[in-house]
């Protein structure tokens, strides 16, 4: 288990002081596989970094386990050897002096736990085994690969049978296909362990195929915790939203129980939603039905294709509904539609947010170039 | 831990200066001691004192303009043509920068031998006998300095040749530049900052220069800052005047702060230009031809004469005859081994004793002290870091003599109740080691940021205190550069004179000290046999470097 209470972070700069933790409270429960998911910036390495001790909250309480290892309050601080953890570095930080065997062994010969010279071979073997690196042991680091040194990586970390296991970013310096492998292998190596890990990325596809669940962090804040599923259907926050692959995004004003004035005409929702006044409106472009759909279905539009664009699987369409662009995404072989369809927008795929005055639509609800909706969907079968 | 170790030497530093500060104010005359700008009001007043600067200007610019006139162009040579055997200058620079500038010094001074000197012998048959180089010039000794800096000029300019994106010299060439308009307009200007940086450097090592001035200058009465020092801590009649040398210190370090700020600016300025991808580049190297090829290794060799071959060779032949004459059949049969036998031994060998006990120690105690230092700078992102290693790079800055002198004052008068190492071999190391640490910190804080900090970090994640990680970790991964800059600054002590010039009594005396007594005392004949016997012990110890730096490169680990 690892609390997080209030923890808040910030670093001095040249320009004063920058904010990299606000006030972080997190419970993650034993044995789950826990990802801080978030764009460069937003503080994700910086709270795993305070987990491990490398770095020192300026107030807030962590936990790890029955024990408390780091206390604003209570002025307590654990540095980062006594808190029994494993780490996985973006870099691996393989020591390049050492073999393969020298790594995983030296933080059981030189750690706080020393192991007797028996123990710590069955343990290095095991933890190399594990990894599938046993034949490796006797190679000097240097003459690893990128993904035999972070399988090198990993064992050392599990060699110390930590209370956690903590991993910053570990596929990035992956070449693609080598990363997709990778990730299957942790999530399996993982499962069989049934320990606990926090996992920091910025890759969201990554984070969905590995997490029990996810924190998704922005400027230094969780903007939400949930199951991928969750986070994907039933975002809290805008920026969540998009986070996970595009949105189309339409200004509204509620006008009754479950219906919304927008450009398009009122749009009919979800009548669980409790908002009123001004709203912002978002619905993926994989949920836009064009065409045959029956006539009492809601939210029912005459819709023109301007566009079409063919990547693969799927197929991207610029449609407009009384002047405003939309994007929506269907399957490649679901057939060639008429340039003058009906398009159907589900109350139960929209998502709605309250978008009171004051906020400034943020840029990414402006209507998105082709590009980068193409980008985006090639983005989710190209990058595992 | 650390951060206390790296307070040691960083206080030490601060003390001798401060000290210096003291004593430039305190007078102590009949009327006991008062405090005034008394010293700063001779100084001002004294035509000796203008003329001294008058002289170190002079010096330090015939001193930079001479070692910019070989450095740059051999650097060009090195790193932009297809001269074979590049190794060879490198090779020979690098040694070049560890043959002691007294040594050269001396053989100079025979070279230019008024009467008998080779040059001015040839010169005379050349020109008329009435045509006399002197080398006890303001002029003579910069050039002689210059011949000693000139690898130091080579190894930096090459360096910014090396980090110059050389794609920015082939567009030129590409759009139809010759290689004469392209040197003069693209070449030239990219690396004027790196030019302009090695001039200013080598200008501070130039003010603050004692081997050459002692050697060549003070038995002819032409003194620059570190021998007018030297002069007033040891006059040839009356008492040292400590207060006239501190003032004088004084104004010089704000001189040599000033030349090290402007080279910082001018060194921030350089890397503009600087290559970011750091993937290996080679560019295409202008081929010299067999006319320009002559001409290469004819100016190579050309200063490989001047610099060392020469002077050596002078004092090798003059270490063998009782008297200095030039090489011919009478001189050969009267060539003996007697100045070898008539050396002081017993004393040259305390020197040698001594110089080996600082050779062993002072590397060691530096790199302890320097790598604390680094890492509390690098690593540990404690609040004042950066004064820290402002402070340690100050003995860079300031010239080498200042601390001696500030030393000596400390332990003849400050210290001897509790701290009696005047006189003592102590008193050499603490020094010889505190103004090493300013290159022992600029080594290890860049071979230490080279060294990802995840490195240690996941040690200490994974359990590994601090001791450990610094005994497990750090040192074998920064092996490569300790052993370098162990070897190197012992070589350095080996040749050490500026320092022990104030410190040194017979009780503690050095090779080089003994060496240069010989010399001061007029017994040159002996003094160039002590200088032969030195520098036969050196080749071994020099040959050892280069073995074990081009290893050492070798095992430059890849992270």
């Amino acid at each position: 288990m690892i609390r997080l209470e209030g923890v808040s972070k910030s670093f001095r700069t040249k320009g004063g002081s920058v904010a990299a933790l606000r006030n972080i409270d997190l419970l993650v429960e034993p044995g789950e596989f826990f990802v801080f998911l978030g764009p460069s910036g937003s503080g994700k390495t910086t709270l795993l970094r305070c987990v491990a001790g490398l770095e020192k909250p300026d107030s807030g309480d962590i936990e790890l386990g029955a024990r408390t290892v780091f206390s604003g309050k209570g002025r307590l601080f654990v540095p980062p050897e006594e808190r029994a953890l494993g780490m996985v570095f973006q870099s691996y930080a393989i020591w390049p002096h050492l073999t393969v065997f020298g790594n995983v062994a030296l933080p059981l010969t030189q750690g706080r736990r020393r192991l007797s010279r028996t123990a710590v071979r069955e343990r290095v073997l095991k933890a190399l085994s594990l990894v599938g690196m046993e034949e490796f042991a006797d190679r000097p680091a240097p003459l690893l690969s990128g993904g035999q040194q972070q399988r090198v990586a990993l064992a050392r970390a599990l060699a110390v049978s930590p209370e956690a296991l903590l991993m910053d970013e570990p596929l990035s310096n992956l070449d693609a296909r080598l990363r997709e492998e990778v990730r299957s292998k942790i999530k399996e190596l993982v499962q069989g362990l049934k320990i606990t890990v926090l996992y920091v990325t910025h890759d969201q596809v990554e984070a969905m195929v590995l997490a029990d669940r996810i924190a998704v962090m922005a400027q230094g804040t969780i903007l939400q915790v949930g199951s991928p599923r969750e986070l994907y259907r039933s975002p809290l926050d805008p920026r969540v939203a998009e986070f996970f692959g595009s949105m189309n995004w339409l200004r509204g004003d509620v006008v009754g129980q479950g219906r919304v004035w927008t450009e398009v005409g009122v749009l009919e929702v979800d009548p669980k939603c409790q908002v009123s006044g001004p709203v912002v409106l978002g619905i993926r472009p994989e949920d836009i039905k064009i065409g045959r759909c029956s006539e009492d279905a809601e939210n029912r539009f005459e819709g023109e294709l301007v566009k079409g664009t063919f990547i693969g699987d799927q197929r991207i369409f610029e449609l407009k509904i009384k002047q405003r662009s939309l994007w929506a995404k269907t399957m490649a072989d679901a057939g060639e539609p008429e340039k003058k369809a009906v398009v159907r927008l589900p109350k139960s795929k929209i998502v709605v947010f309250p978008g009171a005055d004051s906020v400034e639509g943020p840029e990414f609800m402006d209507v998105k170039p082709a590009v980068k909706i193409i980008e985006d969907a090639l983005g989710s079968q190209r990058k595992p | 831990m650390l951060i206390g170790l790296s307070l040691v030497p960083a206080g030490a530093i601060v003390g001798l200066l401060l000290i210096l500060v003291w004593i430039s104010f305190r007078f102590e005359g009949d009327g006991g001691i008062s405090y005034g700008i008394h010293a700063y009001n001779l100084l001002y007043a004294d035509p000796f004192v203008a003329r001294t600067l008058l002289n170190t200007a002079l010096f330090s610019l015939v001193t930079v303009a001479t070692a910019l006139f070989f450095g740059v162009p051999a650097a060009w040579l090195v790193e932009r043509t297809d001269l074979p055997f590049k190794e060879l200058p490198f090779t020979l620079m690098t040694m070049g920068l560890l043959i002691p500038g007294f040594l050269s010094a001396m053989g100079w001074v025979f070279l230019l031998h008024p009467r008998i000197g080779l040059f001015n012998v040839a010169l005379g048959s050349v020109a008329g006998p009435s045509w006399r180089l002197n080398i006890a010039t303001p002029v003579g000794m910069g050039f002689v300095e210059g011949l000693a800096l000139a690898p130091l000029a080579f190894i930096m300019v090459a360096a910014t040749f090396r980090s110059t994106n050389p794609e920015l010299e082939e567009a030129a060439s590409v759009h139809g530049m010759s290689l004469l308009r392209s040197l003069l307009q693209v070449t030239l200007p990219l690396i004027f900052p790196g030019i302009l940086a090695a001039g200013i450097y080598i200008l501070t090592i130039g003010i603050a220069a004692f081997e050459v001035p002692a050697v060549i200058g003070l038995s002819n009465r032409v003194f620059t800052f570190s021998t007018f020092l030297y002069l007033q801590v040891n006059p040839p009649q009356g008492l040292p005047r400590y207060d006239l040398a501190a003032a004088f210190g004084v104004l010089m370090t704000a001189i040599a702060g000033l030349l090290s700020w402007w080279y910082y600016h001018v060194l921030r300025q350089g890397h503009r230009y600087a290559v970011v991808t750091g993937r290996a580049y080679r560019p295409k190297l202008i081929e010299l031809g067999r006319g320009g090829l002559l001409f290469a290794w004819g100016f190579l060799g050309c200063y490989f004469l001047l610099g060392q071959v020469l002077p050596l060779l002078t004092l090798v032949w003059s270490s063998l005859l009782r008297y200095f004459q030039l090489p011919s059949a009478s001189a050969f049969a009267q060539a003996s081994l007697s100045n070898y036998k008539a050396l002081p031994w017993p004393y040259l060998l305390s020197g040698l004793w001594n110089t080996a006990i600082l050779m062993l120690v002072v590397p060691t105690l530096v790199l302890l002290l320097s790598l604390a230092i680094a890492w509390v700078v690098v690593r540990s992102g404690a609040p004042g870091r950066f004064v820290l290693d402002g402070i340690a790079f100050l003995p860079h800055a300031v010239p080498n003599i200042i601390f001696a002198l500030s030393a000596a004052y400390a332990s003849l008068f400050l210290l001897p109740a509790f701290l009696p190492i005047y006189g003592t071999v102590f008193l050499l190391l603490a020094i010889y080691a505190l103004v090493r640490i300013s290159f022992g910190t600029r080594v290890l804080n860049s071979a230490l940021a080279q060294i990802h900090r995840e490195l240690e970090e996941a040690g200490q994640v994974m359990g590994i205190p601090l001791l450990r990680r610094i005994g497990r970790i750090l040192l074998p991964l920064l092996r490569p550069a300790l052993v370098n800059a162990w070897l190197w600054m012992a070589l350095l002590t080996y040749r050490e004179l500026t320092i022990a010039s104030l410190l040194v009594t017979p009780s503690n005396v050095t090779l080089p000290m003994v060496i240069w007594g010989l010399w001061l005392n007029g017994t040159f004949s002996q003094a160039a046999a002590g200088a032969t016997t030195g520098l036969l012990l050196m080749l071994p110890l020099v040959f050892v470097y280069w073995f074990l730096s081009r290893r050492a490169a070798l095992g430059v680990w890849q992270t």
